[in-house]
C-alpha cells in the first residue's frame, strides 16, 4: 500500500503531530511519502520522499493553493491512501481533496481492520467501521490515536510550487489567551464538566482540587459558557495534560476532550451516566451525582 | 444578499443508541431529535448578519431527511431564516458525506447564494466534511471551524479555531461557505411572535433523487458500543461507600495520596 | 322630660340649605377625583369581573362589613377592624340624624330618635365614637411609635391621622358643648347616655352659656367641613382604598385559585404574549394598585422578601400603580425589575393574606410570559437547559425519554402501553422518574397501592413533564406543547383517575389542563391514601413517631388540603408538632414557579431558613408530600448544618413502613 501523508507546520514549527502520521503509516505497513507545506529547513527525520512546499511563499493555511501542490503530488506519487490529522488543518483540507479526486473519505480514525476504517461517532457513544468504496481514499487519523514515530532518515525533497491564485487570505494569528493555570505541568488536575449544571459549582470542584492539591480543569462548554476562563480548559483546543491523577467530574469524555487528558497517570472520573464515553479510559469510574459525591470526597480528603 | 444555511436533524446525545437491523446506523426508535448544534450556530450567525444589514438579505435554510426534519426547519424559521427548503430523503442515514454534499450543491448550484453557512460537523456522524465539500462542488471558498465571523463589503473576515488555544484569522471573498464551531455564538431562544411567524413561511419540498444520483462513496457496517479498555472499574452505590472505595484504590494505585 | 334632642340646636334650620349645597360639592369632589382613577384603570385590558354580581355583592358584604380579611391578620387588623366597626357606626348615626332631621320630619312629621331608641341610639354613638379614638390611637401608636418592619409611612399618613383624629374630637366636643348648654341641667338623666359627651360637657361647662353655643357653632362648621373634606379627598389619598378595598371584594376572581389565562396560540393576531407596558394588563391588575393599602402582609409572608431578594410583592404592586400614574409609557420589567420577577415561587402566600383580594401572582406572571415568550429570556442559564431539554426529552434533566419509565422495573405497576386495564394512572412526574430520592417515594407509593389491592399504570416513556415549572416561568408555548402531548396519551387510554404525588402535577392536570378541554378526574395521593385507610382498604399497623410537616403551598395553600395528609400521618401513628408557620401560613420550600431549575443566586437560601423553622419544633422528621419539597429540604438539611437533626420523608414512605402485612 502507498501512502501519503500531510505533514503539518505552523507559525514556522514543524508540528509533533506529524509523527503520528509516521506511526499510523507504521502500524497499517506501507510505503509512506510526506507531503508538507513548511520549511527546507526542517524536515522531519525519515526514508522516502518528501514533497515540500515553502511555507513562506505558499501560507501556513492557503487551503484552495495547497489542494492544487497536494494534487501535485498525488499525481506524482499515486498513493492509494492520503492520510490526514483530523485536526484544524486536516479536516479543512482533506475533504477539498477528497472532492478533487472524488475518492472516499474517511474522518478521524482510530483504528482499522483490513479495508475498513474504525471511527467514533455520536459523540463517541458509539463505533463503526468505514469502508472506502473507492480505490483511492483519503482519511484523517484522530490525534493520539496512534502512537508518534521518530523514524530517523534523510527524505528525497521534491519541492513544488504552482502558480494558482489564493482566493483566501490568511491575515494572522491571534495567540491563546494568557493563563494564569500551569495544568501543562500539574501532578493532579481536577476537570469540571459540564454535568456541573451551572456556574456556581465550579466551586464544588474547585474545593476538590484544593483538597488534592491539584490543578483545576475544564472541558471546553465549560469554558465556553464563561463559567471559568480559557486557561483552564483541556483538550485538543485547550491543554494537553499528563498528570499523574486526572479527576474528570461530570466529563462526558469526548474524543476532543480525551485528546488533552487520556495520557494521564490514573483517571478517575465521576459521571451520573455509567454509560458515558469517559468510562472507556477511566481507570475508576464512579457512577454517581458529582454534586452528592465530590463534596463527600472533598470532606474526607481534608 | 443570499444566504444558504444547512441544517441536520440529529438524536439527542443522551439518548439510548442501538444498532439498526444491518448495524450500518442506528435504530431510530427512542431516539429524541433536535437541531445539530454545530447548526444551530450557523442559524443563529445568519440570523444576526441579516441583522446586521437591516434585515435585507434572504436566509434559506435547506435541510435533507425524513419529515422529522421539519422540526429542526421550523427551529430555523422561528430563529429568523425567511423560508426552508425540505429535501425529503427518508434513507438519509445510508446517505454519506459524498452524496449529502451532493444533493445540496445540486441545489444551490442555481440559486447565486452569496453566502453558506453549515456546522463544523455533525454530533451524530461527526465526519466534518460535509460544509467543505459543498464548497468544493460549487467551486466556492470556504473555510471551516469558526469561532468568529464579520462580513464588510462582500468579504468575510473568520477567525478560526486551531489547536492549542491558538485562532486564525482569513479573509475570503463571496460566494463563500463556512462552517461553524461551539464558540461562535450563543444562539437566541426563539420568541413566540416568530415561532407564530415561522408558521407562516414557505417550506418547498423537494426529492433528494431528483437533485443528486450520486452513489456511495462510503461503506458503513458494525455500528455498535465500542468495548471498554484499560483497567476501567465501575463503581456504583452509595455516596458514602463510594468515597471509601475511591480512597483505597488512589491511595493503592496512585503515588499522590499518602 | 323627653329623651330627645333639638336638631341643628343653635345652628339653626337655615344651614340646610347651605349644608346640602356643600356635600353635593364634597361628594361631586369625590365623584370627580375617582373619575380622574377610572381613566388610570381603563389603559388596562378588558376583563369581565361583573358576572354572578349576586354572589360578587354578597361577598364584597359579608368582607367588608365582617371586615373578615382585615381581622385575619391581628398586628393592625384588630386595630383597623374596630376602628372601622366604631367609624361606621357614626356614620350610619349622622346619616339617620339627617334623615330624621330633613326628611322624616319636615316631610312626614315622624320623630324617631326619641324615647328608649334615643337613649340607645345615643350610647351606641358615644361607644363607637370611643372605640374608633382608642383604635386610631393604638394605629397612632403602632405605624409612628412602633414602626414595625417594612411598614413604609407617608406624609398622607400623617394628614390622614391628624383628620381622622380631628374630626373624632371635634365631634365629641360639639356633643359636649352642646350637652353642658341643653342637657346637663335640664335633663341629666339623658345626657349620662352619652357617657363620652357627658365627661365633655363637664369640662365644657365652666365656660359658661355665654361662650359656649359660640364655640358649639364654630365647631360645628369646622367639623361639618373636615367631614365634607374627608369625602372629597378619598380618591386622591390613600382614604381610596374605602372603595376601592371593598370593591376588590366583589371584583375578585371566582375561578379555582391558580387559575392563568390560558394563551390561544392559535390566534395570529396577537402581537404582545404578556405583560410589557400597563396597556397589556387588565384594567382589574391597575385597579388593584389603588385597591393596595400598603399592609404589607404581603411582604411579610413572602419567601423571596424575607431571605433578601429583591421581590416585594407590595412593591410590584405599587410599581405598577405608579407607572399607570405616572408614565404609561414606561416598560414594566424596567419598574419592577427582571430579578424581582424571577425571584417569585408563586408560592401565593401574598395573595391568599391580602386584605385587599389582590391578584399578585398572574401579574408577575404575566411579566415574565413577556420576558419568556417576547424576549427568549431566562433567569440563568441552568434555566435555559433544562428547558431545551424539556422540549427534546421531555424532562429537565435532560435524560433519554425513553428512559422515563426505567424506574418502575420489576414494580407492581404495568405501563400502559402493554396493558391499560388498571384502577389509577400513576402520573409519576419527572422526579419521580428520574431523581433517586424520589424515584424511592414512587416506588413506596406503588407499594401502598399493591397493598390496598389498586391496579396501577404508568406511561412510562409516553410521559412528559406536565408542563408546569415551565408555564410558571412563562413559557406557555411550551406548557401547551407538553400538556397537548400529555393530554392526548391519556386520553387514548380508558382512564378512571389519574393519582399524582406531585402537588405541581395535581394542580396543573387538575386544573390548568381544563382549559384544554381535559376532565379525568386527577387527585393528589394524600387524599387517596387518605380514602384507603378511611375505606379500610389500606391497614396500617401504627407505629409511634414524632413529626413536623410541611404544607406544600400547591397542595395547602392553592388546593386547600389541609386535613387529609395530617390524618394519614396521625393513623400512621404520627404525633404532630406544627411548625410556627403551618396551613395557610405555610412558608415555600422555594421550588415553586419553576424555581426548581433555578440557581438561588440572590439573598439568603430559602429551603435553608424552612429547614431551620422545622427545626425549631425540635422533632426529629419533617414529613412532605411533594418532590420538590423533599428535593428542597434534602439540600436544605444539608446546606445548612441540619444532617443528624432532621430526616426530611415522604409520606409515602412513612406511610409504606407502616402497611400491615
Ligand atoms: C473542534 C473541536 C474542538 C474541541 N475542543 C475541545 C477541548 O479542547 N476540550 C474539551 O473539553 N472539549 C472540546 N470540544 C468539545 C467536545 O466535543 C465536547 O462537546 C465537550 O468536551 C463536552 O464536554 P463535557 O464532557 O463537559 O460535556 P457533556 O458532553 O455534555 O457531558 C456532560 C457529562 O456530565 C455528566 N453529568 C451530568 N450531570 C451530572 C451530575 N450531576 N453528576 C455527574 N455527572 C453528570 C453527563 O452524564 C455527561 O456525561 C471540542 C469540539 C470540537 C468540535
Ligand atoms: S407568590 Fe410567594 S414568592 Fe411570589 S411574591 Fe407572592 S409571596 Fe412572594
Ligand atoms: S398588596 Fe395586599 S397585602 Fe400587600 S400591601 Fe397591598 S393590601 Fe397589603
Amino acid at each position: 500500500m502507498k501512502l501519503l501523508l500531510v505533514g503539518e507546520y505552523r507559525e514556522g514549527r514543524l508540528l509533533d503531530i506529524t509523527a503520528e502520521l509516521m506511526g499510523f503509516a507504521a502500524a497499517i505497513g506501507g510505503e509512506a511519502s510526506l507531503f508538507l507545506v513548511g520549511s527546507a529547513e526542517e524536515v522531519p527525520a525519515f526514508n522516502g520522499t518528501l514533497y515540500l512546499v515553502d511555507a513562506k511563499v505558499y501560507g501556513e493555511y492557503n487551503p484552495e493553493v495547497h489542494k492544487q501542490l497536494l494534487l501535485k503530488a498525488v499525481q506524482e506519487e499515486n498513493p492509494d491512501l492520503v492520510v490526514f490529522v483530523h485536526s484544524s488543518y486536516g479536516w479543512d483540507l482533506a475533504p477539498r481533496l477528497a472532492a478533487s479526486l472524488k475518492v472516499a473519505q474517511v474522518s478521524e480514525v482510530i483504528g482499522f481492520a483490513g479495508n475498513a476504517y474504525e471511527v467514533g461517532c455520536c459523540n463517541a457513544k458509539m463505533h463503526r467501521n468505514v469502508t472506502p468504496l473507492t480505490s483511492k481514499a483519503v482519511i484523517t487519523i484522530q490525534a493520539g490515536a496512534f502512537p508518534a514515530l521518530q523514524e530517523g532518515g534523510t527524505p528525497v525533497v521534491k519541492v513544488l510550487s504552482t502558480d494558482v491564485a489564493s482566493t483566501t487570505e490568511f491575515v494572522g494569528y491571534e495567540p491563546a489567551e494568557a493563563r494564569d493555570v500551569n495544568l501543562a505541568k500539574a501532578e493532579i488536575v481536577v476537570s469540571a464538566g459540564r454535568g456541573i449544571g451551572k456556574k456556581e459549582n465550579i466551586e464544588v470542584i474547585r474545593s476538590l482540587a484544593k483538597a488534592f492539591g491539584g490543578e483545576l480543569g475544564a472541558s471546553r462548554p465549560v469554558v465556553d459558557a464563561g463559567w471559568i476562563d480559557h486557561g483552564h480548559q483541556v483538550g485538543s483546543t485547550g491543554q494537553t495534560v499528563t498528570p499523574k491523577l486526572y479527576v474528570a467530574c461530570g466529563i462526558s469524555g469526548s474524543i476532543q476532550h480525551l485528546a488533552g487528558m487520556k495520557k494521564s497517570g490514573f483517571i478517575l472520573a465521576i459521571n451520573k451516566d455509567k454509560d458515558a464515553p469517559i468510562g472507556e479510559v477511566a481507570d475508576v469510574l464512579v457512577v454517581a451525582d458529582l454534586l452528592q459525591f465530590v463534596p463527600a470526597l472533598t470532606a474526607k480528603l481534608s | 444578499m443570499k444566504i444558504l444555511v444547512c441544517i441536520k436533524q440529529v438524536p439527542d446525545m443522551e439518548s439510548p443508541f442501538r444498532p439498526n437491523g444491518s448495524a450500518t446506523w442506528f435504530d431510530e426508535s427512542d431516539l429524541a431529535f433536535r437541531m445539530n448544534e454545530y447548526d444551530e450556530y450557523a442559524v443563529e450567525e445568519a440570523v444576526r448578519l441579516k441583522e446586521q444589514l437591516g434585515g435585507e438579505p434572504e436566509i434559506t435554510v435547506l435541510s435533507i431527511g425524513p419529515d422529522r426534519v421539519i422540526e429542526a426547519i421550523k427551529k430555523a424559521l422561528a430563529i429568523g431564516c425567511d423560508r426552508a427548503v425540505h429535501i425529503l430523503e427518508p434513507e438519509v442515514a445510508s446517505r454519506e458525506p459524498w452524496q449529502i454534499a451532493s444533493i445540496i450543491a445540486a441545489y444551490a448550484r442555481d440559486k447565486q447564494f452569496d453566502l453558506l453557512f453549515t456546522g463544523m460537523q455533525s454530533q451524530d456522524r461527526g465526519s466534518a466534511q460535509v460544509g467543505v465539500l459543498v464548497a468544493e462542488l460549487l467551486g466556492i471558498p470556504s473555510t471551516t471551524t469558526l469561532v468568529g465571523f464579520a462580513w464588510a463589503d462582500g468579504v468575510v473576515t473568520a477567525t478560526r479555531e486551531l489547536e492549542g488555544g491558538v485562532k486564525g484569522k482569513v479573509r475570503l471573498r463571496t460566494p463563500a461557505l463556512v462552517t461553524c464551531q461551539l464558540g461562535l455564538n450563543s444562539p437566541r431562544y426563539p420568541t413566540l411572535p416568530n415561532i407564530m411567524k415561522a408558521r407562516k413561511k414557505e417550506i418547498t419540498t423537494l426529492q433528494a433523487g431528483e437533485l443528486s444520483s450520486e452513489k456511495p462513496l462510503t461503506g458503513s457496517a458494525a455500528f455498535r458500543h465500542p468495548e471498554k479498555k484499560g483497567s476501567g472499574v465501575v463503581l456504583e452505590g452509595s455516596v458514602d461507600e463510594l468515597v471509601e472505595k475511591v480512597l483505597v484504590i488512589l491511595k493503592d494505585k496512585t503515588a499522590v495520596l499518602r | 322630660m323627653d329623651a330627645t334632642r333639638e336638631i341643628y340646636w343653635n345652628v339653626g334650620h337655615g344651614v340646610v340649605a347651605v349644608m346640602y349645597l356643600l356635600t353635593i360639592a364634597a361628594v361631586s369632589g369625590a365623584a370627580f377625583g375617582f373619575k380622574e382613577r377610572l381613566e388610570i384603570w381603563r389603559q388596562g385590558k378588558p376583563l369581565d369581573r361583573f358576572d354572578r354580581r349576586g354572589d360578587r355583592a354578597q361577598r364584597m358584604l359579608a368582607t367588608v362589613f365582617g371586615q373578615t380579611r382585615v381581622f385575619r391578620v391581628k398586628d393592625g387588623g384588630v386595630f383597623h377592624s374596630l376602628f372601622f366597626w366604631g367609624f361606621l357606626t357614626l356614620l350610619a348615626g349622622t346619616m339617620l340624624i339627617m334623615v330624621q332631621a330633613d326628611f322624616l320630619l319636615p316631610l312626614f312629621r315622624v320623630t324617631i330618635l326619641k324615647g328608649n331608641f334615643y337613649r340607645y341610639f345615643s350610647l351606641v354613638l358615644d361607644l363607637a365614637g370611643l372605640v374608633a379614638i382608642v383604635m386610631l390611637g393604638g394605629l397612632f401608636v403602632r405605624r409612628f411609635l412602633i414602626k414595625p418592619k417594612g411598614l413604609e409611612t407617608v406624609a398622607d399618613d400623617y394628614r390622614i391621622h391628624a383628620l381622622l383624629f380631628t374630626i373624632l374630637i371635634t365631634g365629641f366636643l360639639i356633643e359636649g358643648s352642646r350637652m353642658a348648654v341643653t342637657e346637663l341641667k335640664q335633663n341629666p338623666d339623658l345626657a349620662l347616655w352619652s357617657p363620652v359627651g357627658y365627661v365633655f360637657a363637664q369640662a365644657l361647662s365652666s365656660l359658661g352659656d355665654g361662650a359656649l353655643p359660640g364655640l358649639h357653632k364654630v365647631l360645628w362648621w369646622f367639623h361639618l367641613l373636615l367631614g365634607l373634606g374627608f369625602i372629597s379627598v378619598i380618591p386622591r389619598t390613600k382614604l381610596r382604598h374605602i372603595l376601592t378595598t371593598s370593591g376588590n371584594s366583589f371584583l375578585a376572581p371566582f375561578e379555582p385559585k391558580g387559575t392563568i389565562g390560558t394563551i390561544n396560540l392559535e390566534d395570529e393576531s396577537i402581537e404582545q404574549f404578556g405583560a410589557s407596558k400597563i396597556t397589556d394588563l387588565t384594567w382589574k391588575d391597575l385597579f388593584d394598585s389603588d385597591a393596595c393599602t400598603s399592609c404589607k402582609r404581603c411582604q411579610d409572608r413572602c419567601p423571596a422578601y424575607s431571605t433578601d431578594k429583591p421581590l416585594s410583592p407590595m412593591k410590584v404592586i405599587k410599581a405598577i400603580g405608579s407607572v399607570a400614574e405616572t408614565s404609561p409609557k414606561k416598560g414594566l420589567v424596567e419598574a419592577v425589575t427582571a430579578d424581582a420577577l424571577w425571584s417569585c415561587t408563586t408560592c401565593g402566600a401574598c395573595q391568599d393574606i391580602c386584605p385587599a383580594n389582590i391578584e399578585h401572582v398572574n401579574k408577575i406572571l404575566e411579566m415574565r410570559r413577556n420576558l419568556t415568550l417576547m424576549e427568549g429570556e431566562f433567569p440563568g442559564d441552568e434555566v435555559r437547559t433544562a428547558t431545551s431539554n424539556i422540549e427534546v426529552n421531555g424532562n429537565p434533566f435532560g435524560m433519554a425519554y425513553a428512559s422515563r419509565g426505567d424506574w418502575a422495573k420489576g414494580l407492581p405497576v404495568s405501563i400502559m402501553q402493554e396493558n391499560s386495564d388498571v384502577d389509577i394512572l400513576y402520573f409519576a412526574g419527572c422526579y419521580a422518574s428520574f431523581d433517586r430520592r424520589n424515584r424511592e417515594v414512587a416506588a413506596k407509593f406503588l407499594r401502598i397501592c399493591a397493598a390496598a389491592g389498586v391496579k396501577v399504570g404508568i406511561l412510562g416513556k409516553e410521559e412528559k413533564c406536565c408542563g408546569e415549572p415551565v408555564r410558571k416561568l412563562g413559557n406557555e408555548y411550551l406548557y401547551q406543547m407538553v400538556a397537548a402531548e400529555n393530554i392526548e396519551t391519556i386520553k387514548g387510554y380508558k382512564v378512571k383517575r389519574i393519582v399524582t404525588t406531585c402537588p405541581h402535577c395535581f394542580n396543573t392536570l387538575s386544573r390548568d389542563y381544563r382549559d384544554l378541554k381535559f376532565d379525568v378526574p386527577v387527585e393528589h395521593y394524600s387524599t387517596f391514601i387518605n380514602r384507603l385507610i378511611v375505606e379500610k382498604r389500606l391497614k396500617l399497623k401504627p407505629e409511634p413517631f414524632e413529626f413536623t410537616y410541611h404544607d406544600s403551598c400547591y397542595l395547602g395553600r392553592y388546593k386547600d388540603i389541609f386535613e387529609e395528609p395530617r390524618a394519614v400521618l396521625k393513623s400512621a401513628g404520627g404525633k404532630l408538632t406544627e411548625m410556627s408557620r403551618s396551613g395557610y401560613d405555610s412558608f415555600c420550600c422555594s421550588a415553586g414557579g419553576g424555581r426548581i431549575f433555578a440557581e438561588e443566586k440572590l439573598g439568603s437560601r430559602i429551603n435553608v431558613k424552612r429547614v431551620a423553622m422545622a427545626s425549631e419544633t425540635g422533632m426529629p422528621i419533617l414529613a412532605s408530600n411533594c418532590p420538590f419539597c423533599l428535593t428542597m429540604f434534602e439540600d436544605g438539611i444539608k446546606t445548612g448544618g441540619f444532617e443528624g437533626k432532621l430526616k426530611v420523608r415522604d409520606l409515602a414512605e412513612i406511610v409504606a413502613e407502616r402497611i400491615e402485612k
